[in-house]
């Protein structure tokens, strides 16, 4: 990591010589934008690539269909508690 | 890394972690210029900033690392202070109104540390994944699983984006405001916020509007509160809640729900995105997140403190909305402090009415791989702007309604918050303990036992709360 903010730092120091004023950074001047952002920044970059999906161990969906159903169940409730909070006689 | 990354990181010359990488020009850059955007050029010149703070030395450090924070600082403090929101202020006002000074008080400072432990996370994601939580959870858990997600998410911010309008419109109120033009006004901040086209900008209006969550402080202290016994509240946690337990505990439930909801995790994740947030960052988001947690607690208290003259006349608050704490106040602690209140239960609705509106607006974009930001222009990202204004004006709407159950709305939301919580605290942590995702910055041991026991203490106080309700004998309701 160390190497990589060295190089980053480096890039910044570019810019600050040649770009004094943040104004600057403009389309026109693809190398100034691109020197602040990170590869994964960049819009573009984000639009064409994706995180794969992660291959859920079976304990894990049964703990999230178990917290799913807990948040049902939970609703259902709340509906109760409601319904008993606004119409007390009941 | 799949191909196009691969691709794309080669066009630019790079050929390392993209988590890790800054994006240095080459000869090859140009290639790539005319897929850059004007979010990507706002965004580099916040990062410009940046780098120019961090590269001052010698006898200016000093002031460079203090302009640093203030430009990394935003979405910590705006997520709690969003989060202090009309019916979170109003659930602290009532924990003042009914039982005074003592448990609540250590009580709302505990679930404030909750907070800043889960949204911690938000920041190490958002800063090393540069995606979105609902981008996020759809790309590594699939469909199935990220709708469930957004279902809840957009359930809790709907309702809640009414509370919020209910919170300007009794704010109000106590000035002898009309609620169309309250709620009409309302709206119109939100309009003029996300005018600006850039994020910057947004942010910083934003932050503006929330520091008046501090108008609770003067209010608090013209209650004339007793320091002593907060002092000996926060060591003790005495005197313990009495009365009826079923509604202790729903108090207990919405005092959670008032610091720690979901719709915080899908917001500062987006924020930090947005706000163009690297790794380097971490640890300047992880004192924003602490400050943001610190002032709202703060400012929680100040609302207990102000609300206490209630309990020590004998004023039944229970049932009691933005406006009437107000006015059951003035006569207590003057028409200066009740005005104060009624200011900061309005200010409360308008601060958190833009930041949940952007929060789901971000989320629907992240989910429809349209264009997210508030850094790109209008006509670029209409369905976002959309999103949130169509979001935020039903919302209003709802509030003019005549017969809308708005004592519905109130009662359930902060509740419902909290029992959503638990599978969003799910997906957080296992996102966090990703390695694919986090690289280096994956959860050490001591953050998952505080992200585990969290989610375990939100999952027993519903399960609490759900056995309450079904066998009310058993709490002797």
């Amino acid at each position: 990591m160390n190497s990589d903010y060295a190089r980053a730092a480096e890039s910044h120091r570019e810019v600050d010589e040649t770009a004094p004023d943040s104004k600057q950074i403009t389309l026109k001047d693809p190398r100034a934008v691109l020197s602040m952002l990170e590869v994964d920044q960049v819009v573009a970059a984000k639009r064409r690539t994706h995180f794969g999906r992660q291959r859920l161990s079976l304990r894990t969906r049964v703990l999230l269909w178990c917290l799913r159903v807990y948040v049902v169940l939970m609703l259902v409730i709340v509906a109760i508690s409601v319904v008993r909070a606004l119409h007390p006689g009941r | 890394m799949d191909d196009s990354k691969a691709h794309l990181t080669e066009s630019i010359g790079e050929t390392a972690h993209p988590t890790t990488q800054s994006a240095v020009a080459s000869p090859a850059a140009p290639e790539l210029a005319n897929l850059l955007t004007h979010e990507d050029v706002d965004r580099a010149r916040d990062r410009w900033e940046v780098a120019r703070a961090r590269s001052k030395g010698g006898r200016f450090k000093k002031i460079a690392n203090v302009r640093l924070l203030w430009l990394l600082v935003g979405p910590g403090v705006l997520v709690f202070l969003g989060e202090n929101d009309a019916p979170s202020m109003l659930s602290y006002s009532a924990d003042g109104s009914r039982f005074g000074i003592g448990f609540f008080i250590p009580f709302v400072v505990l679930t404030f540390v909750m907070g800043f432990i889960v949204q911690e996370m938000t920041v190490r994601l958002g800063a090393v994944t540069h995606r979105g939580h609902a981008e996020l959870i759809f790309d590594r858990f699939g469909k199935f699983w990220g709708f469930f997600s957004m279902g809840d998410l957009v359930l809790g911010n709907f309702l809640t984006l009414i509370t919020e309008f209910i919170g300007v419109r009794a704010g109000l109120g106590f000035f002898g405001v009309r609620p169309s033009i309250a709620v009409g006004g309302a709206l119109l901040i939100v309009v003029a916020a996300i005018t600006t086209g850039r994020y910057w900008t947004w942010e910083r209006i934003t932050l503006s509007l929330a520091i008046f969550n501090g108008l609770f402080i003067p209010a608090a202290i013209l209650a004339r509160p007793d320091w002593h016994a907060v002092g000996h509240a926060m060591v003790t946690w005495m005197p313990l809640p009495h009365g009826n337990r079923y509604e202790i505990l729903v108090m207990i439930l919405a005092t959670i729900g008032a610091t720690v909801t979901p719709w915080m995790l899908f917001f500062q994740q987006s924020a930090v995105v947005d706000k163009g947030m690297q790794p380097r960052d971490i640890n300047a988001g992880r004192f924003d997140t602490a400050l943001g947690a610190l002032l709202a607690a703060v400012f929680a208290i100040a609302a207990i403190l102000a609300t206490t003259p209630l309990f020590h006349h004998g004023i039944n608050a229970a049932d009691f909305q933005g406006a009437q704490f107000a006015e059951a106040l003035e006569p207590l602690i003057g028409h200066l402090g009740a005005a104060l209140f009624a200011l900061g239960i309005f200010e409360a609705g308008i601060v958190a009415a833009i930041a949940i509106s952007t929060s789901s607006a971000y989320a629907f974009g992240e989910v429809l791989q349209t264009g997210h930001s508030l850094n790109r222009p209008l006509r670029e990202a209409w369905p976002f702007y959309l999103t949130l204004l169509g979001s935020a004006s039903a919302a209003a709407a709802l509030v003019l309604l005549p017969r809308f159950p708005l004592e519905f709305v109130v009662l359930t939301v902060n509740v419902i918050a909290v029992l959503a919580m638990p599978p969003a605290l799910a997906f957080l942590l296992l996102l966090v303990n990703d390695p694919e995702v986090m690289g280096e910055h994956v959860n050490g041991f001591w953050a998952n036992v505080a992200g585990v026991t969290v989610t375990i203490l939100l999952i027993c106080a519903g399960l609490g709360f759900g056995l309450a309700t079904v066998f009310p004998k058993w709490l002797g309701g």
